[in-house]
């Protein structure tokens, strides 16, 4: 099964995806944060901002994604991380994080980025960033918009960033709930 | 492996203002190397009226000698100078000097992509992995070829 997901992965990004220069890539992300930084002052805030910028990034990426990968729907929560990692990762970033830590009701698990193409030469600012900025905070909000499109409620957040001195960077990602098909209030 | 001692490396940026000096000698004391980067900015900005606007990345080579130092120059296409301080017992060849610069150039770039580094600023650089990069090509200054 995981043999398959990091085939079609390979294979969507050989043939099916536009590339850009990856440079160009990580300079616009890093301004887009240093702008943020300059004028919210407050890390915290800059956190907030990223994460909805991912979020509106995700309910648009997801259509995308289902359009250039084909698949059906996911028997359960690890086949969507298993997806999520080697063919949604693999086919806008190039990367394929991993995905372990499950929790034991098969509803949580993290992902470790070994590379993080948003933040190449970027090192943090003395001032409290360390403790407080999550630079690639964006990518949390990006899994949120794209799961809530297929009906499934997640948390993500990261926990650890090799940008603050941390070993490892790892997001953790949490369902909170299916979302079921609501009936419009009019009818019975 | 040759036998230069760095002394001393300084980055200059264009507007003649120090980004950063390192002194890595242990017989004379940082100003002196101040002074040295000071005086190399106007031989620098002399080679560099002659040889016209045409010039693109330009190494400059020995730039002056004085005592037992030798200083070498550097201008990038920004106008940004790197300025190295040797002290020498033979000739360095000028292939040694250009790779030596070609490194220094490159944690430049890697320290100029960093969305939070003022370009503007007058400030000198201290982000740590720059300090720890250059302080490395400082200690051991070696033959490789280097990759842009």
């Amino acid at each position: 099964m995981n043999k398959q997901y990091k085939q079609i992965g390979d294979e969507v990004w050989k043939n099916r995806v536009e590339k850009i220069n990856a440079e160009l890539f990580t300079l616009t992300y890093g301004s887009v944060v240093a702008q943020l930084v300059k004028d919210y002052e407050d890390y915290q805030e800059v956190n907030k901002q990223l994460e909805k910028m991912g979020y509106n990034i995700g309910v648009r990426l997801i259509e995308d994604f289902l359009a250039r990968a084909s698949l059906g729907r996911c028997a359960d929560f690890r086949e969507t991380a298993e997806v999520i990692s080697k063919i949604g990762f693999k086919i806008f970033l190039n990367i394929t994080p991993t995905v372990t830590n499950w929790s034991s009701n098969n509803k949580e698990f993290s992902l470790i980025f070994e590379e993080n193409p948003l933040a190449e030469f970027v090192e943090l600012p003395d001032d409290g960033a360390a403790d407080e900025l999550w630079y690639s905070n964006i990518l949390c909000g990006v899994l949120r918009g794209s799961l809530e499109m297929v009906q499934m409620q997640v948390e993500a957040n990261f926990i650890s960033d090799v940008l603050r001195g941390d070993d490892q960077t790892e997001m953790r990602v949490k369902l909170v709930k299916y979302l079921e098909e609501e009936v419009p209030a009019g009818e019975d | 492996m040759s036998d230069i001692k760095i002394q001393s490396i300084a980055i200059i940026g264009k507007q003649n203002n120090p980004l950063y000096i390192k002194n890595f000698s242990v017989f004379h004391p940082d100003l002196k190397y101040h002074y040295i980067a000071h005086t190399s900015c106007d031989v620098i900005d002399e080679r560099v009226g002659a040889a016209g606007p045409e010039a693109a990345d330009t190494y400059l080579g020995l730039l002056y000698a004085m005592e037992d130092l030798d200083v070498y120059g550097y201008v990038t296409n920004t106008r940004v100078k790197f300025v190295v301080v040797l002290s020498v017992t033979n000739p360095v060849k000028n292939t040694v000097m250009k790779n030596l610069f070609k490194k220094i150039h490159n944690v430049y770039i890697n320290q100029v992509c960093n969305p939070f580094y003022n370009l503007d600023g007058k400030k000198s650089i201290v982000s740590k992995r720059f300090v720890a990069a250059i302080d490395a090509i400082g200690i051991t200054p070696s033959d490789d070829d280097v990759s842009p």
